[in-house]
């Protein structure tokens, strides 16, 4: 990750081909480029592709789904709507705070909205989550369409996923609530693991299933939304990388929590650095990326997928 | 003790009990009879506490099972339900693990002895057979610490000896004075281990 991290600082149109340290404090084009762009991408990277891989471990887990995922649920499609709606509006513009705590809060009554009309919590529940998903992504795209606010038409690059939009700033106001997400999603993670026995199971061993459920969701509303307003919606990183992770380790919580944040976070560095070198000068969105390479990879883990989740149903 | 005063129950359009009584005093082990849909079952859920009677009253321990919260209701009794959804690739020795520290028991060795899953421990509980999963499901139950003991159809997929070896957990939890009920269709072979048989209709 290190290596990747420093990989990161280097590539790019523009070449550095001194050391990362002399550039420390100077304030030559280099150093610009080093530390107030490529820098705060890179760290944005491995903040958010953490949250993401952790998200989709809590989501899998808690709606006891393989193909429970933030941008399938309708989460990602909520903080979108939410991200859109408050700078349509006016009141305030992309990357500020008052727009993280939108997304956020827009992710939060998404996800309790899908649980409210998910007739049970099987594919019923998948089904809802796309259609509410559906829904909110019209109702952004509207907002963009009708909106008089110049300059509001470009964010559909962030729409698609990207990680240019990313600066120290930025970085610095998701970092906390990502943290706050991930927080929680520790102190649940134990419960998950009682929980994915059965909703009975967990009440007879004193796990309060409707409770583990909030505080699952609450997580998930603080990682998904932080990096939909900072980044736009990154798909298929938070479904594919907890099945690969348990593949690997099994399926016990904490350490899937800890591992998925620590793939995800090295599948985002080495995505967003294909994105911006393979077709140099051009920059494709991330999104668009993740779901060219995510798509297959999930039609092949699906053949495989009796080794990570056997299906009851 | 487990009191059941005077309870009625009603699934839909289906009244399942009008006004059941009956009691459970530690040490003793019950035998739950009756065809199925009699609501043998849900008289174990009304107990376990995931659903609540229509009237009458259910107290373990002479307090109201639905004034409990859901960690008390842990304290006082363990359940082992018809089905566990066994779904993700756990070793045997996660799932048992799963007890949290403050209600596991301390005799746990003697329960995966006694249950023959000491071989099984490093094993993915999604590999197992039908009947290794359902003691997998019962041994997950002892573990936990209570003074009473449900069991939905215990042995509804385990042979003669395997079934001997669960009576033979039943007794040493008798004998700890722990109150145990084990609900089953096919009783007449079992109720030569039980102090006592309802018989539901």
């Amino acid at each position: 990750m290190v290596a990747l991290f420093v990989l990161s600082l280097k590539i790019g149109i523009l070449q550095i081909h001194e050391s990362l340290w002399s550039l420390v404090g100077k304030h030559s084009i280099d150093a610009q480029t080093v530390w107030g762009v490529r820098f705060p991408r890179a760290l944005g990277a491995i903040i958010i592709g953490a949250g993401l891989g952790i998200a989709g471990a809590i989501a899998q887990g808690i709606f006891r789904n393989p193909l429970a995922e933030p941008t399938l649920i309708g989460l990602s499609s909520g903080a979108t709507l939410g991200t859109i709606a408050i700078i349509a509006s006016g009141a305030s513009g992309f990357g500020t705070r008052m727009n993280v705590v939108s997304a956020v809060t827009a992710a939060l009554l998404t996800a309790l909205l899908v649980q409210w009309l998910a007739p049970n919590k099987g594919f019923g529940f998948l089904l809802t989550g796309i259609a509410v998903s559906a829904i909110l992504t019209a109702a952004a795209g509207l907002l963009i369409t009708m909106s008089p606010k110049p300059g509001i038409q470009s964010l559909s690059f962030w729409n698609f996923g990207s990680l240019s939009l990313l600066n120290n700033a930025t970085v610095g106001l998701i970092a906390p609530y990502v943290e706050t997400g991930i927080i929680i999603a520790f102190f649940v993670s134990r419960r998950l693991d009682i929980y994915s026995l059965g909703e009975h199971s967990s009440h007879y061993m004193g796990v309060n299933p409707k409770r583990l459920r909030l505080w699952a969701v609450i997580a998930l509303a603080f990682l998904i939304g932080a990096s939909v307003s900072a980044v736009g919606s990154i798909a298929f990183l938070g479904l594919l990388v907890p099945h690969i992770v348990r593949l690997m380790i099994g399926p016990a919580h904490r350490r899937l929590l800890s591992l998925s944040g620590f793939v995800g976070a090295i599948v985002l560095l080495i995505a967003d650095l294909l994105a911006r070198t393979l077709f140099e000068p051009h920059e494709i969105p991330l999104g668009l990326l993740t779901s060219i390479l995510g798509a297959p990879a999930l039609i092949v883990l699906l053949k495989l997928r009796s080794a990570s989740w056997v299906s009851n149903d | 003790m487990i009191e059941i005063k005077k309870i009625a129950f009603k699934r839909g359009e289906n009244q399942i009990f009008t006004s059941l009584s009956a009691r459970i005093k530690p040490g003793e082990a019950v035998l739950i009879s009756g065809s199925n849909g009699v609501g043998k079952t849900t008289l174990l859920q009304l107990i376990g506490g995931v659903l609540r009677v229509q009237s009458g009253e259910i107290l373990i321990n002479g307090r109201n099972v639905e004034e409990l919260s859901i960690k008390e209701q842990a304290h006082v009794r363990s359940v082992a339900p018809q089905r566990r959804n066994f779904t993700l690739a756990y070793t045997v020795e996660q799932v048992i693990n799963f007890v949290p520290k403050k209600l596991k028991v301390e005799n746990a060795n003697f329960i995966i002895d006694t249950l023959g899953l000491r071989s099984l421990l490093h094993k993915k509980v999604t590999e197992l057979s039908g009947g290794e999963q359902e003691r997998v499901s019962l041994a997950l139950a002892f573990s936990q610490k209570a003074d009473y003991y449900l069991l939905d159809e215990p042995f509804s997929a385990q042979d003669s000896k395997s079934i001997k070896n669960i009576i033979k957990v039943i007794k040493s939890l008798q004998k700890a004075d722990k109150g145990v009920l084990v609900i089953s269709h096919n009783q007449e072979a079992l109720t030569q281990y039980f102090d006592r048989e309802i018989k539901l209709s």
